[in-house]
């Protein structure tokens, strides 16, 4: 019997060919949609959980306001962590990564290979994270100074060969050993190293509870609330840090401290939270954020209920044109039984046609959805999950609910009421249709403002005056394998070349580099109150111009005044957190500690010259007081030039290094390439955000139109019996139209104040932003209408056009 | 009124040629009634839409109050329509949406007449018709006959000066078929040209003159008064 039914089904489908693909396509590139989102959100909720002991891991990080900074570090001190495990017993263990330094020249042969998955850890990471090791002991592998552990792609790269152990790496010219070697650090982990080397090969002040640089995890006991742990930390502060910090200011208590504006808190973030939630500094690697998985849910249940909406409206739309077939087969003598079971296989059978044809297409645009999102995800992460459970079930259901209204409506007549077409107008004026309608416009119109706001918003970063520019900046990396003199030297022999405008050496830019933090004083005498802690970039007299940076207020350093070492540059935020009106010639004190322990004395500034203000940060944050000091740091040597052939001058750039550093690495970044990466996972995030509201878009519009098709087609006699009376064809696309527009002026109606606080709150999130302008609105309502519009008018044209006696032979 | 000569209808579907109407060539004068009659599908619909500007003639010349209308396009032929001609039709042809007043309402709106003035005129032909009573309901709520005789309302709200009827009587029962004959006889007393198709000999009998047509062409003319 079923064989029959699906045999009548089928032939049924074929001979609707049109409107069977406009549904069943519409549900699959739904079903589509959704499987491809329900990938990726399921792979970022999925960050961490690798790690055995996931759920009681936690990261120690710090909330600073101190002396107008308002600092929000993933990072602690380096004793943090030990100090923890001593004084807590649940504490079960602690470690440390330091990855300040950035990225290291690694050498392969001949060649030297700029490696930035690289960082210092404490052996303690493989009992708090789980790495599993391919080979050699993790246990122990870092415990010694000049060992370092690598991952299997690294021992590949490196070695051709997972078997690296006993191996010897250079790094940065310097030998160390490979203890072991750990399976890739899945991508799905807040952080990706290649290679960790041992801490005890960093050079740093030990002991300091006042710097912190480190990435510091603790794995507390199971059973521990880590709410309540966290209130260990004020013993903490009290019993080692107020007393270091009472060594360099004149502060009696914390209180004092903290009365006077200032803020020291140490939180702690658990590992699970980490990826979506964290966007604090510096972080391991770009994390995602809360707030797309929220938007992408939505999108997808969005898409998900839009195609299905579509499905039902399109299948009863056509049911009810079948109403004479049901009449006619009931006058025949078809039980209501039957009738039921066909309807229901035959919207079944289209739904699971659609789920069939929307896994196909995923698996197809998979890799290509990968590309754009820099994922990598696979079908078969689904397979066994509730999404699989979700899929199967939908389409049934999705089905079912399509079939069961001629199922049950129609097969429930009476023949002859069914045959006189008199139920058609069951559906032509149900508030339920306009409802419905009214929810397909609401969702286009939101999905749009939300895309053109997601837009503008990414375009204003890629666009924004960041007070320095960018374009045309070559920075050779690793420069400080040159001893003063040499870089000097290299400095100004490329600069004698064609092409090249100006030279800089410093290792501090503003893109991804080196950052130092120092804090200074207004007065002699450092206390809580005119403390200000700020960037201090030790730069050269040729920085300013290089970086394309604006001087505002006095000068730049310069040759001319022989005492601009004690000279300082700050930006227009410190002058602002220091209230000067009038900053130049003002001194500044300074505690400047070299690394070791020991309180300095302080040492005095004079402001020089004020820089506007430029972001060095990502977008997402202020801009925060930063100082610039005149000397030689030779991390970095930067130029700014004006060539159409970047790679050609590269060369010969190149060769000029292997004269003046023969054997040394060369290594280069462009500064403008170096910006777009802090930015490249947000563009990626939009970049999919937008196509999968054009996706959701399309497919309310395939709706719309099964939809006017159908209404227009309902009213074909009364188009007919209209024209008769003397009716225009403007006067019967009009007629036409009005019912949708005001479906959609209700929808817009809806759709303008949530989609207004929905990017509200997205856009919050960025210290710098676009603000939400009123054309937005105007865009996305006149996008709906002229969908709306396009399509009404394209069916009611056609219908006002045709001869009213078809319409009225129709009868 | 009309005057047609050697008119032709011929409908092409993908094998088939049906020649609706052969030729056919006749005159109704101002203030005349009507009646076409003839066996099924001998052409007297075909005839009666293109009487009523809904269709146009393959060949032939079709003169309406002495101008040559065959070839008016599809806009001309709305405007001479909406201001000049009414239909009633067998399947009464209202809309379900819309009351008794606003499916009489609905030629006037068309021909832009003030809304004042509309809702005079829609309650006086009411009366006429004696369906007042019922203006507000929708025609699901009507009987065939009362859904006829708003039908007549609808087709001569405007004053028009031809009428055109397609079997008005067809759905309905005898008195019922009588009121609306009664009705028509009326309006063609008052001045009002009708061209009715029919198959009751009894209807005819109210017409002037009767065409009999045959595979679309006309047999005979008898002129009853
Ligand atoms: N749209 C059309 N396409 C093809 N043939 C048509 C069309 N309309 C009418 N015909 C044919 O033209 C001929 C005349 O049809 P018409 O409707 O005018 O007949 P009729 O005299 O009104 O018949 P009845 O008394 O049954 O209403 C018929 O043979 C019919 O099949
Ligand atoms: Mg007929």
């Amino acid at each position: 019997m079923l064989k029959n039914y699906l045999k009548v089904a089928f032939r049924n489908l074929w001979r609707n060919k049109i409107f069977s693909s406009i549904n069943i396509i519409g549900l699959a590139t739904g079903i589509c949609c959704f499987i491809l989102i329900a990938l990726y959100v399921t792979d970022e909720l999925s960050y961490d959980r690798f790690n055995v002991n996931a759920e009681n891991i936690y990261r120690v990080d710090a909330d600073i306001n101190f002396g107008g900074n308002a600092l929000k570090l993933a990072v602690s001190s380096d004793p943090m962590g030990a100090t923890l495990k001593k004084d807590y017993p649940q504490v079960q263990e602690y470690t440390r990564i330091y990855a300040s330094e950035g990225s290291k020249l690694i050498k392969k042969g001949n060649e030297y290979i700029d490696e930035d998955k690289i960082a210092y850890a404490d052996s303690t990471l493989f009992n708090v994270f789980t790495l599993p090791a391919l080979e050699g002991d993790t246990k122990t592998a870092l415990n010694e100074p000049n060992t370092i552990v690598i991952s299997e792609t690294a021992a590949k790269k490196y070695f051709g060969t997972i078997h690296a152990t006993g191996k010897t790496l250079e790094v940065e010219m310097k030998p160390y050993k490979v203890t072991a070697v750990i399976k890739d650090i899945p991508h799905n982990s807040h952080f990706h190293f290649d290679f960790l080397l041992s801490m005890k090969n960093v050079a740093y002040g030990f002991g300091n509870f006042l710097s912190h640089n480190f990435h510091t995890y603790i794995l507390l006991k199971p059973g521990t609330d880590y709410k309540v742990f966290e209130k260990n930390f004020d013993q903490v502060i009290e019993k080692y840090i107020f007393p270091q910090a009472k060594q360099f200011m004149q502060i009696a208590s914390m209180d004092e401290f903290r009365s006077a504006g200032n803020k020291l808190e140490y939180h702690l973030m658990p590992l699970l939270d980490i990826h979506l939630h964290s966007a604090r500094w510096p972080e391991l690697d770009t994390n995602s954020n809360i707030q797309y998985v929220y938007i992408f849910s939505a999108v997808a249940l969005f898409i998900l209920l839009i195609a299905c909406i579509n499905f039902m409206n399109l299948s009863t739309a056509r049911s009810a044109s079948r109403a004479k077939e049901v009449g006619i087969r009931k006058v025949l003598g078809t039980e209501r039984k039957n009738l039921i079971r066909q309807f229901l296989t035959e919207s079944t059978v289209m739904a699971v046609i659609s789920l069939f044809i929307a896994v196909m297409a995923a698996w197809l645009v998979l890799p290509l959805f990968n590309n754009i999102s820099a994922k990598s995800l696979s079908l078969g992460s689904i397979l066994n999950g509730p999404v699989m459970l979700l899929l199967i079930a939908l389409p049934v259901f999705v089905g079912l609910v399509a079939g069961s209204y001629p199922a049950f409506f129609l097969s429930g007549f009476k023949p002859i009421v069914v045959l006189k077409g008199k139920i058609n107008t069951g559906f032509k004026k149900s508030s339920l249709r306009s409802a419905l309608v009214v929810f397909q416009f609401f969702t286009s119109i939101v999905l749009i403002i939300g895309t053109v706001v997601i837009y503008k918003q990414l375009n204003y970063i890629q666009t924004t005056n960041l007070g320095f520019n960018r374009d045309q900046v070559l920075i050779i990396n690793a420069a400080g394998a040159l001893n003063n003199e040499n870089s000097d030297a290299f400095k100004n022999e490329v600069l004698k070349m064609p092409g090249i405008i100006s030279g800089t050496i410093s290792s501090y830019l503003p893109v991804a580099s080196s950052r130092t933090d120092n804090t200074y004083s207004k007065d002699a005498v450092m206390d809580a109150k005119n403390a200000l802690s700020m960037q201090t970039w030790v730069v050269d007299y040729d920085y300013i111009k290089t970086m394309g940076m604006q001087i505002v207020k006095g000068r730049n350093f310069s040759k001319d005044f022989g005492t601009d070492s004690s000279g300082i540059i700050l930006n227009e935020a410190a002058v602002k957190v220091l209230g000067y009106v009038d900053p130049i010639g003002k001194k500044i004190y300074s505690s400047f500690q070299d690394g070791s322990n020991n309180p300095l004395s302080l040492k005095t500034y004079t402001i020089v010259g004020v820089v506007k203000d430029f972001h060095y940060e990502s977008l997402r944050q202020n801009i925060y007081p930063l100082s610039l000091r005149l000397g030689h740091n030779s991390g970095n040597v930067s130029f700014k030039v004006s060539t159409k052939n970047l790679q050609e001058l590269v060369k010969i750039v190149e060769a000029k290094w292997k004269i003046i550093a023969p054997g040394m690495p060369f290594s280069y970044r462009f500064m403008d390439e170096a910006f777009d990466n802090i930015y490249r996972a947000e563009g990626r995030i939009g970049k999919v955000a937008v196509i999968f509201s054009m996706l959701a878009i399309l497919i309310a519009c395939l709706g719309l139109f099964g939809l006017v098709t159908y209404m227009t087609e309902q009213r074909t006699k009364e188009i007919g019996v209209r024209k008769v009376l003397g009716a225009s064809v403007p006067n019967l696309v009009v007629m036409l139209s009005k019912d949708f527009l005001k479906l959609v002026f209700i929808a817009a109606v809806i759709a303008f104040p949530v989609a207004w606080w929905a990017m509200r709150s997205w856009l919050q999130d960025f210290a710098y932003r676009i603000s939400i302008e009123w054309w937005f609105f105007l865009l996305a309502a006149t996008i709906a209408l002229v969908i709306a519009l396009a399509t009404v008018c394209f069916k009611a044209i056609k219908a006002a056009m045709a001869n009213p006696v078809q319409s009225l032979r129709t009868e | 009124m009309i005057k047609i000569t050697e008119l032709e209808k011929i409908y092409r579907t993908e094998e088939v040629e049906t020649v609706a109407l052969n030729k056919l060539s006749f005159e109704v004068r101002d203030g005349e009634f009507v009646a076409v009659m003839g066996p099924s599908g001998c052409g007297k619909s075909t005839l009666l839409n293109i009487l009523g500007l809904l269709d146009d003639p393959d060949a032939g010349s079709f003169l309406f109050n002495g101008i040559e209308v065959a070839h008016f396009n599809e806009r001309k032929r709305a405007d001479l329509r909406k201001h000049n001609i009414g239909f009633v039709f067998q399947s009464f042809n209202l809309i379900d949406e819309l009351t008794v007043f606003e499916n009489v309402e609905l030629p006037l709106i068309y021909t832009g007449v003030k809304s004042a003035e509309r809702k005079k005129r829609v309650e006086a032909v009411l009366d006429k018709v004696q369906i007042m009573h019922r203006r507000n309901h929708y025609p699901q709520q009507l009987s065939g006959g009362q859904q006829q005789r708003v039908a007549v309302a609808r087709a001569v709200v405007n004053n028009p000066k031809l009428i055109l009827a397609d079997e008005p009587t067809g759905n309905l029962d005898s008195s019922n078929g009588n009121e609306v004959m009664q009705m028509l006889t009326d309006l063609n007393e008052q001045g009002t040209t009708i061209i009715m198709v029919t198959h009751s000999e009894h209807d005819s009998r109210y017409s002037h003159r009767i065409i009999r047509m045959l595979d679309g062409q006309t047999v005979t003319e008898n002129i009853l008064v």
